[in-house]
């Protein structure tokens, strides 16, 4: 394209290269400006290596972070019980009522098992916890009532709660309680962590952001003449910024792989500690590693960081350098 | 081709470097542009190149107004000058070929054909068995001739030429007045600004003559008229 001579073809179309191929050079071109990025980087390894480190470990805690917030969502998921229902049955229920209700409750597609525990197992099992047991003997007659133990299908705090106020409707159930503090208070210590992750990696992610944008404008700066005298040969600032902006994206791809592979081996670090406390709980919990999605996202997003930190210095810095002149 | 139509340009800080310029220059001619430093010479090519802007006047190429082109357009319009500068400006860690390459580069050109023009650029200034060497490794004539190789690879139509004889010595700067002037031949209109009058004393080309940002003389200088 000529702005001054209508008539002077130039470049590819000057040389009437069909559609296809340069769609195809399009790409090769690209590629093979990537790959000079790569060498790029080679060829400054200080710089290079250390804004590919900072970014790997700014990246690296808000990874690690999830993969520990992950786990724990997933240890608060095995510990179901704590959304058990205790329906209390009034004492005056006789035995083929507590039957039709366990029949009742079992084809609820809301609830996943029913337990009962009658009178006299409640006292043994009281007897035997208590250590009241003698003193127990005394009473004339069983004070304890049935109960019949509900397992929701949903054990989030708002639907088990739900769920009981539902229950404790039947006729012959006297109260129903759900022992939620605990439950809710995990989860909110869960939404907490998450949070704070959130806000961890929001600030890391934008000091990532500076840095990267910081290495690249060094680049520019000590590019500077190259840069005019591409200028003066005609280059627009989108040719200028290409080389600049795939080094951006080269340290997103590295320092995404470096993350992975610090909170992974972080993970594998912590696996020893973290069993022994789970043996301790006898669960029988197995530490969740990253899975693709999150390996992929981990890259994308430093990807994104490395182009995006690349193009707020590059639209800058690359404008505002001028030729002085001939 | 080229157009200066009352053109002034004063810098920042109220220093008046050209003063109502007017000149034209054809299509295939080849004219000089001589002063002292400091007379303008630089700026009427910064003018051209659009690394500065008149502050009144018009500069024109192919009856296009410059001053109405967009800060996107320029490098297009930097595209068909083709400029060579004093100090050569190359990239120093880029081969000759690379330097020479980089127009053609930057316009989309690929493979064969970029190499075809740049061996045929390179083969003009007589560089060609030099293109894979550094331009440091090269002497300052040659460095100078990969300059012009640069300028002339896109065929452009008009050439600007900063001092391109300043440090040579007499036998060089002819060898060097000869490649523009095979150029020209060929239809390229040529300006070369130079202070070498000697140099414009043998050539007898049509010579701008600027004092303080003034234009004194357009045409022959008179001490070159036929005894």
């Amino acid at each position: 394209m000529s702005v001054l001579f209508s008539g002077r073809a130039s470049g590819a179309k000057a040389n009437r290269i069909s559609a296809l191929r340069r769609f195809l050079m399009f790409f090769v071109h690209h590629f093979r400006q990537a790959l000079a990025s790569l060498g790029e980087l080679w060829r400054t390894p200080t710089a290079s290596v250390l804004t590919i480190v900072v970014l790997g470990l700014s990246l690296t805690l808000p990874a690690t972070l999830h993969l520990l917030v992950k786990n724990a969502q997933q240890i608060s998921g095995s510990f179901a019980k704590a959304a058990e229902i205790n329906l209390f049955i009034r004492d005056t229920a006789s035995a083929q009522q507590i039957q039709s209700l366990i029949t009742i409750l079992n084809a609820d597609k809301q609830i996943s098992s029913v337990r009962h525990i009658s009178k006299e197992q409640a006292m043994l099992e009281f007897q035997e916890a208590s250590g009241f047991g003698a003193a127990l003997s005394y009473l004339t007659d069983n004070p304890l009532p049935d109960v019949l133990v509900v397992q929701p299908v949903n054990t989030d705090p708002s639907a088990a709660r739900a769920l009981m106020q539902q229950l404790s409707n039947e006729r012959i159930v006297e109260f129903a309680k759900l022992d939620l503090e605990w439950l809710t208070r995990l989860e909110a210590i869960v939404g907490l962590l998450q949070q704070a992750v959130f806000a961890i990696a929001l600030l890391l992610l934008s000091a990532v952001l500076f840095i990267v944008s910081n290495t690249i404008r060094l680049s520019i700066i000590s590019k500077r003449e190259e840069i005019e005298v591409m200028k003066l040969v005609g280059a627009t600032d989108a040719f200028i910024q290409r080389p600049f902006l795939y080094t951006g994206f080269w340290f997103g791809v590295l320092g995404g792989l470096l993350a992975f592979l610090v909170s992974e081996a972080l993970l594998w670090w912590l696996r020893g500690a973290i069993s022994k406390i789970t043996d301790l709980y006898q669960s029988d919990f197995q530490i969740q590693a990253m899975n693709l999605t999150e390996f992929l996202s981990i890259i994308l997003l430093a990807v994104l960081l490395g182009v995006v930190g690349s193009y707020l210095s590059v639209r800058r810095h690359i404008r505002a350098i001028e030729p002085a002149g001939p | 081709m080229l157009q200066f139509d009352q053109v002034s340009k004063t810098y920042p800080g109220g220093f008046v470097a050209l003063e109502r310029i007017n000149f034209r220059i054809a299509k295939g001619e080849m004219v000089f542009l001589t002063g002292h430093s400091g007379a303008g010479k630089s700026t009427i090519l910064k003018l051209i190149s659009m690394i500065e802007r008149p502050s009144t006047g018009r500069v024109m190429i192919n009856n296009i107004d410059l001053s109405r082109l967009k800060r996107s357009q320029v490098p297009y319009v930097r595209r068909d000058v083709g400029i060579i500068f004093q100090n050569h400006r190359l990239l120093m860690n880029h081969t000759v070929f690379d330097n020479v390459a980089l127009p053609l580069v930057i316009e989309g050109f690929t493979g064969k054909e970029m190499v075809k023009r740049v061996h045929a650029a390179l083969d003009k200034v007589g560089l060609l068995d030099k293109q894979r060497c550094l331009p440091e490794t090269l002497s300052g004539g040659e460095q100078q001739r990969v300059g012009i190789a640069r300028a002339v690879v896109n065929k452009p139509p008009l050439l600007l030429a900063d001092e391109p004889t300043g440090n040579l010595d007499p036998e060089l700067s002819r060898d060097i007045m000869q490649v523009f002037e095979a150029f020209n031949q060929v239809g390229v209109s040529v300006l070369v600004a130079t202070h070498d009058l000697g140099l414009i004393a043998r050539m007898r080309y049509r010579t701008l003559t600027l004092k303080q940002g003034k234009m004194i003389n357009d045409g022959l200088m008179p001490l070159q008229e036929p005894v």
